[in-house]
């Protein structure tokens, strides 16, 4: 038999004001069931909460209805002071007499009427309610971060630093990712490699970090806590162990001859040639170069070996083949980047057509002290070194018809960059950037832009360009500037277009094989865009840099600490405390039509084989997986033959709620 | 309330995140609504099931209020989008059941709108008190208000001559097969009924029985009913299916209830099956006359000829009722129910172990075969059915009772299949309507 206790509180005059609070508790205690019922001034307060201890203890209630504030306000509270008590705090039940009852209605009578009401709901409610303990999940305490870009090394290395250890794995040879093929970054013109790199070798030496490079995630299995990870290592070719980065073999390789090879380099964009064993820039981290099988003579023909001959570590080794590794890990951070959308799918602008056509990355290898100019700026067609530069910005980004209408969010900084480093390398050239409008918020970006425009004379013209074509070595740009209302034609040497952000190509699949939602242009959705900006709706799952969405090194670099930082704080326990309102399969009337796997969105759902004593397959049931469920409450609300139920919101639990309704 | 006016008892199903903390605001900003309405929290749209709304019909409730986040707004990302579906189809279901439509309201209230909540309140218990009091308890019958008949016209039934005798010839033949190759332990087909023009389903494990089976214009029961039940003899089942029988099988493969290696289908090409002499009201229209999944197929179809479906202008003539004649119609028909449950057990896709009329704890529908008890039944049923029903008539056609259940089937496949361009029973590889979403699924009915 239930014995429930009621209090009702005061709330000071919030509630009394307008709820009769004494007769509310009168009406209670005539409730059946109900033991005890008692209102006071301040329930929350100190000697209120004693006051619902002694009860619990002096009438040995099993169960309690606190009528007061929201449960939003004072659940927590409630709860716990049940629990000193010794009872389980998911026997407390709190009815909302304040926010939707005394403070919505003047009328006296109808309030404390329906007070009573509320009151009643929730004494039905709770004589279903069952003791619940926490559940408790394990934790291993090791990450994985897939990408080795910037967000991937920030993250690896400040959770490394907090003592945890680390997996890296990243799909290229090196780490590095875009930011180490940029030349500055804005708005402070620093070198790009000089502050990426000594980070890189960091991560390579750091005690808590495994790097595994030139290796892809293939599956993920398990949840938070206890993800089952598996890594293929892509046979480089090379023994990491004996190779020294002598660059011996590299310098050997005949598909390297500079005249003739026909490899483009993927770190210049294509903007230079590589042999087909090659480390993909002289910083790389690994520095153990990798073969390029479908270029290497000896993979394709036989013949060749050359770099095994001249190998004086004997590393090269022919024979090697993809391995395949399972790392457990308690947590993941996706930080899988970005591409920029080529230059050729641009067609009218005359990308992937005109060579002096280029996109804001290429440009970026241009200007690098590495690249494939030496940093001197000269266009890829015949080397002459531009007089006249034409950027033309949102090519792609902001635009339903020919791209994405997003904003690439990174353009309008770069491109004021670009054209601020063309000028202070060729002195008489001339820049004009073609804008939509200019993005430029963020610490020092405006003042960043006003010196572009002001002090280093890029020319801005606010417009699109309608139409560009090749006339004699130039490229004609012609377009508008809508401030003057005049139309512009520009006689150019070099087009570079700020083309958009996008996902990376395979970032649906990675999405789907890590459960998490994504967006129609295949970044990956945050579990809420306010508060919740890196975690996802896949527990342990978490979000750093683009692969997010389009963001610059500062907020890629924050982002990738505050997803270390929730992963450390993840960490801090041995085993994690989840709310136990679940849902739970009755596994003797689950038919295993698995409708409820079809609508959770945490994929908590499991099949789980039920077996007669001799090992024969009886059926295959639900099974809800504790780690994983959210306890939102679908599947039980999908289940056609009511098998499931969300504990804490059971039917029971409803249903008494909707027949104290009728009362 | 101590006034003279109706004071509507009024539920409403809110969502711990959007709309119970927007009604939490509404109380700090203090404004002011009126007190008809009990908020039921739970955490997501997607908890609050269809069936608590009829429950809190079936306890009287004078309206009801379901509320949760925004589209896009979810705590759990997509309940609401699974729960608008479900509403979508719920909603018009009470609508063709007779319920007053304007007594259901639906809305999406967030965190921030207090101001919403609130009016939305006010406008609701105006809107119920204005309607006044439910005019009967739920499953009783309006007093003093006719419920109008059905019939519909029937539809010759005409097949070409011979046909079915070469079909059943060819159909034996390959049963026989089937069994003395030991592929399969079980045809299940159909044997001559009791009473000239009838025919019943007939089980066979040896080709000396197969002479048994007959194939003709009354073979109208649907086998896939048993193609989920464990077969009494060893081996594989072999069914006899015409094509609407396979729409079943979609339905049981999509649902993980067998396999298709599992089940072998001897097809029948069908020229229509007969009712009461005529040619059965769902044949009329049907345009699938050939199967697609069976191993073979036996015979050839008479191409369709463009019949209208009379069920269809019976469901219009429903839909044109005032909604107490509508639901007096129901209640008159459910009133004959006797809760056999023979509409259940000839379901092929009725395949729960346990079905929730049996679950007792809690009670989701009323026992005794009263008006309460049969009301919930059937609307219960239909919705179970909805997005999964194949319009095989098994159901119509065991009922002892003569309750025309196809009508509220057919009504939530057309329903279905307007909402989410749907057809159950099509395509064994569609995730079932019920179980996905569009963002961009319609929502005009919430504001």
């Amino acid at each position: 038999m239930a014995r429930v206790g009621v209090f009702i509180c005061h709330c000071g005059e919030n509630i009394a004001r307008t709820v009769d609070c004494a007769r509310v508790a009168e009406y209670a205690a005539t409730l059946p069931g109900v033991a005890h019922a008692v209102d006071y001034r301040y329930m929350c307060s100190d000697p209120g909460q004693r006051l619902i201890e002694t009860a619990i203890r002096e009438h040995g209630l099993t169960g309690v209805v606190v009528a007061s504030c929201s449960p939003h306000m004072h659940e927590v509270t409630f709860r716990r002071t049940v629990a000193r008590a010794g009872l389980n705090p998911f026997l407390c039940e709190m009815a909302n007499i304040r926010e939707q009852c005394s403070w919505v209605h003047e009328d006296r009578e109808a309030a404390t009427a329906k007070a009573c009401e509320l009151v009643r709901l929730m004494v039905e409610k709770v004589k279903w309610n069952t003791a619940l303990e926490p559940i408790h999940v394990p934790v291993t305490r090791k990450a994985l971060v897939i990408g080795g870009g910037i967000a991937g090394i920030q993250a690896a290395l400040d959770i490394a630093n907090g003592g945890r250890e680390v997996i890296l794995v990243e799909k290229g040879p090196s780490i590095g990712g875009h930011m180490a093929q940029l030349s500055e970054t804005f708005p402070t013109l620093d070198c790009s490699q000089c502050i990426m790199t000594p980070r890189m070798v960091e991560v390579k030496n750091h005690p808590n970090i495994t790097l595994y490079t030139y290796a892809e995630v293939e599956k993920v299995d398990g949840y938070i806590g206890n993800f089952a990870v598996t890594i293929r290592k892509k046979a480089r070719c090379v023994d990491e162990a004996l190779c020294t980065g002598c660059g011996e073999c590299q310098s050997k390789c005949p598909q390297g001859k500079l005249k003739t090879s026909v490899i483009p380099n993927e770190f210049d964009l294509g903007l230079s040639r590589r042999p087909a064993i090659y480390v993909p820039f002289p910083q790389a981290v690994p520095n153990v170069p990798v073969i390029d099988k479908e270029h290497c003579r000896y993979f394709q023909d036989g013949k060749c070996g050359v770099c095994q001959k001249v190998c004086p570590a004997k590393a090269v080794d022919f024979t090697q083949t993809d391995q395949v590794v399972t790392e457990q890990v308690g947590a993941i951070v996706v930080a899988t980047g970005y591409d920029v959308m080529s230059s050729g799918e641009y067609g009218e602008y005359g990308g992937g057509r005109y060579p002096d056509v280029i996109d804001g990355l290429q440009f970026e290898r241009l200007l690098s002290a590495s690249g494939p100019t030496g940093g001197e700026v000269k266009r890829p067609s015949d080397g002459k070194v531009p007089e006249t530069v034409v950027f033309i910005a949102c090519a792609g980004s902001r635009d339903r018809s020919h791209g994405v209408p997003y904003c690439s969010k990174i353009c309008c900084m770069y491109t004021a960059k670009h054209a601020m480093l063309y000028k202070h390398k060729v002195h008489h050239g001339q820049a004009y950037v073609f804008y939509m409008d200019i993005r430029a918020g963020g610490k020092n970006y405006d003042e960043f832009v006003r010196r572009a425009i002001e002090e280093e004379g890029a020319v801005y013209l606010r417009g699109r360009v309608s139409r560009l074509y090749q006339k004699d070595g130039q490229l004609i740009v012609k377009g508008a500037d809508t401030l003057s209302g005049q139309p512009v034609e520009i006689a150019a040497d070099l087009v570079v277009l700020a083309t958009a952000i996008q996902a990376r190509p395979g970032s649906d699949a990675l999405a789907q094989m890590l459960k998490v939602p994504y967006d129609g242009y295949g970044f990956l959705s945050e579990a809420h865009p306010k508060l919740r900006p890196v975690e996802t709706n896949s527990a342990g799952v978490y979000l750093a840099g683009a692969c997010q969405a389009p963001k610059d090194i500062p907020e890629t670099v924050a982002q990738a600490s505050a997803a270390a930082s929730k992963v450390l704080g993840l960490f801090s326990m041995e085993q994690m405390e989840r709310e136990p309102t679940v849902s739970v399969v009755n596994e003797r009337t689950c038919i295993g039509c698995f409708d409820c796997e079809r609508v959770c969105p945490f994929g908590a759902i499991e099949h789980r084989e039920i077996r007669d004593r001799r090992g024969n397959l009886l059926k295959v049931v639900s099974h809800v997986n504790e780690g994983v469920c959210a306890g939102c409450g679908a599947c039980a609300t999908t289940c056609r033959s009511g098998s499931i139920e969300l504990r804490g919101y059971t039917d029971e639990q409803v249903f008494a709620q909707i027949a104290a309704v009728g009362v | 309330m101590m006034s003279d006016t109706f004071e509507p008892k009024i539920v409403a199903f809110v969502c711990n995140w959007c709309t119970y903390t927007g009604a939490d605001l509404a109380g700090t900003s203090r404004m002011q609504y009126p007190a008809n309405v009990r908020i039921i929290k739970l955490p997501c749209t997607g908890r609050i099931s269809p069936l608590f709304i009829m429950k809190a019909l079936e306890q009287g409730a004078d309206g009801v209020l379901v509320s949760g986040c925004h589209p896009g707004d979810c705590h759990y990302t997509a309940g609401n989008y699974h729960a608008r579906r479900k509403y979508t189809i719920f909603r018009e279901m009470l609508h063709f059941l007779g319920v007053e439509p304007e007594r259901l309201f639906f809305s999406w209230v967030s965190a921030a709108e207090g101001r919403k909540w609130a009016d939305l309140v006010a406008e609701v218990t105006d809107t119920v008190r204005r309607l006044g009091p439910r005019r009967s308890a739920w499953g009783e019958p309006v007093e003093g208000i006719a419920a109008p008949r059905l019939s519909a016209n029937p539809v010759p039934f005409e097949a070409p001559a011979g046909t079915f005798a070469a079909q059943a010839e060819a159909m034996r033949e390959k049963a026989k097969a089937l069994l003395a190759g030991g592929e399969v332990g079980t045809v299940i087909g159909y044997e001559q009924g009791t009473l000239p023009g009838t025919a019943r389903p007939a089980f066979v494990s040896t080709p000396e029985e197969v002479d048994r089976l007959v194939w003709n214009e009354h073979c109208h029961q649907n086998l896939a009913v048993y193609a989920a039940r464990k077969p009494a003899k060893p081996g594989k089942v072999a069914l006899v299916v015409k094509p609407c029988d396979e729409r079943s099988l979609v339905g049981l493969l999509q649902e993980n209830r067998l396999a298709r290696e599992d089940v072998v289908l001897i097809g029948m090409a069908c020229h229509g099956v007969q009712s009461e002499g005529a040619l059965a009201p769902r044949c009329a229209a049907c345009q699938t006359r050939t199967p697609a999944l069976a191993d073979p197929v036996i015979g050839e179809a008479t191409p369709p000829t463009a019949t209208a479906d009379p069920r269809l202008e019976q469901i219009a003539r429903i839909e044109q009722m005032a909604p107490a004649e509508r639901w007096n119609f129901w209640q008159g028909h459910f009133s004959r129910c006797l809760k056999c449950y023979a509409c259940r057990a000839a379901c092929s896709l009725c395949t729960c172990e346990r079905c929730l009329a049996e679950k007792a704890q809690p009670r989701w529908i009323p026992a005794p075969p009263d008006g309460a008890g049969n009301l919930s039944w059937h609307a219960v049923r239909a919705w179970h059915l909805a997005g999964r029903c194949v319009d095989c008539g098994a159901c119509s056609a065991a009922c002892p009772a003569d309750i025309p259940l196809y009508l509220l089937n057919l009504k939530l496949a057309q329903v279905v299949k307007d909402a989410f361009d749907y057809e159950a029973g099509r395509d064994p590889a569609a995730a079932p309507p019920l179980t996905t979403y569009r963002e961009d699924d319609a929502q005009e009915f919430i504001r």
